[in-house]
């Protein structure tokens, strides 16, 4: 299945996720306004989602999220990762 | 610290995107003090931030039929129309040691000359966080910023004239974008140096120049033959590909 949703992050930027799914996430694109440090990471936290059951929880999500960030010393502006965890879960629900 | 100062110029927007790198490259290795530039674009271009889908954010197809290029940015940030005769785009380029550490302070300091260029003009603006500059609460400027291998580099637009309907009919605005704007439209969110004074293009060019020099050693100065050749480079091998610009 495939999914999408949008939306504007409190404070912050428009974001974006495009997602196809089955049980667990096969492919995840996180598109937006915002600004990631170095920009590669962002690649990391799309590559790190794969695989992630869609029956996560949003704050489990963003905790995956926040790992990978820290491991890739990333700083992101306009967005968060419970943004993120958020916006996936809308994507996945439509 | 020193800089070179390279005027206003005009390129493609594959080439103005190339000429960034460029200048990237040569203020890392040393070969070129911190730089900062000025800058129009013909044709007139869209161009997007990294993280962005052209497809989404850009009506490509009006883009060919209007002779609109459109081009992917290394920098964050949303999409801008860069008209030809409607704005003056600048890029600064310096190693991070010599810059505010916080990417909000380095925002709010490159902000600072554009706004006080437009102060010299008579136009008061503000730095609205996290990477506009509003009149009112109207967008005059937009910025970006990116920082890798310890070099910063920030571009913007400042927003001279203005063909509403030019703008809106190539750029795709989601009604997320505007969700808590306060306004009905898009066209109610931005504004241009025009709306406010009778200032030629190249009078806010050199209030720009003025905002941005004051109080800085700095020198006129041009690109290398080096960098010129990377530019091009550049220009050819990514940002005119569609490998690069459809990349997301």
């Amino acid at each position: 299945m495939k999914g999408m949703a949008r939306q504007k992050v409190h404070g912050g930027k428009l974001l974006c996720v495009k997602i196809e799914y089955e049980k667990s996430i096969d492919k995840i694109q996180i598109l937006g306004d915002f600004f990631v440090y170095p920009e590669e990471s962002l690649w990391a936290i799309e590559d790190g989602l794969i695989g992630v059951s869609i029956n996560t929880g949003a704050d489990e999500i963003a905790r995956i999220v926040e790992d990978i960030a820290k491991a890739q010393n990333a700083e992101m502006i306009g967005i968060t990762p419970a943004a993120i965890a958020q916006t996936i879960l809308m994507a996945v629900t439509r | 610290m020193k800089w070179r100062v390279i005027g206003l110029e005009t390129n493609t927007a594959y080439m103005n995107m190339g000429i960034d790198e460029a200048i990237a490259h040569s203020v890392r290795t040393g070969a070129e003090p911190a730089t900062m530039r000025f800058y129009k674009w013909k044709p007139s271009a869209v161009s997007i931030g990294r993280f962005q889908s052209l497809g989404d954010e850009v009506n490509v197809e009006r883009c060919r039929e209007l002779g609109i290029d459109y081009v992917r940015r290394i920098t964050g940030g949303g999409a801008v129309y860069h008209d030809s005769n409607g704005e003056i785009t600048y890029s600064v380029i310096a190693k991070e040691a010599g810059m505010p550490s916080g990417i909000h302070d380095s925002y709010r300091l490159i902000c600072g000359w554009v706004i006080n260029g437009l102060a010299a003009l008579g136009i008061e603006s503000s730095f609205a966080p996290i990477n506009d500059i509003v009149v009112g609460n109207r967008k005059i400027s937009g910025n970006a910023q990116t920082r890798r291998d310890g070099i910063l580099l920030q571009h913007g637009t400042v927003l001279y004239d203005l063909d509403v309907e030019r703008m809106f009919g190539v750029l795709r605005i989601s009604k997320e974008k505007i969700s808590d704007k306060l306004i009905k439209s898009v066209e109610e969110r931005v504004t241009c140096v025009r709306d406010y004074s009778g200032v030629s293009q190249d009078g806010l060019y050199e209030a720009l120049l003025g905002g941005f020099t004051d109080g800085k050693d700095f020198y006129m100065g041009n690109l290398s033959k080096e960098e010129l050749g990377q530019a091009f480079s550049f220009s050819k091998g990514t940002y005119g590909t569609d490998a690069w610009n459809f990349s997301r």
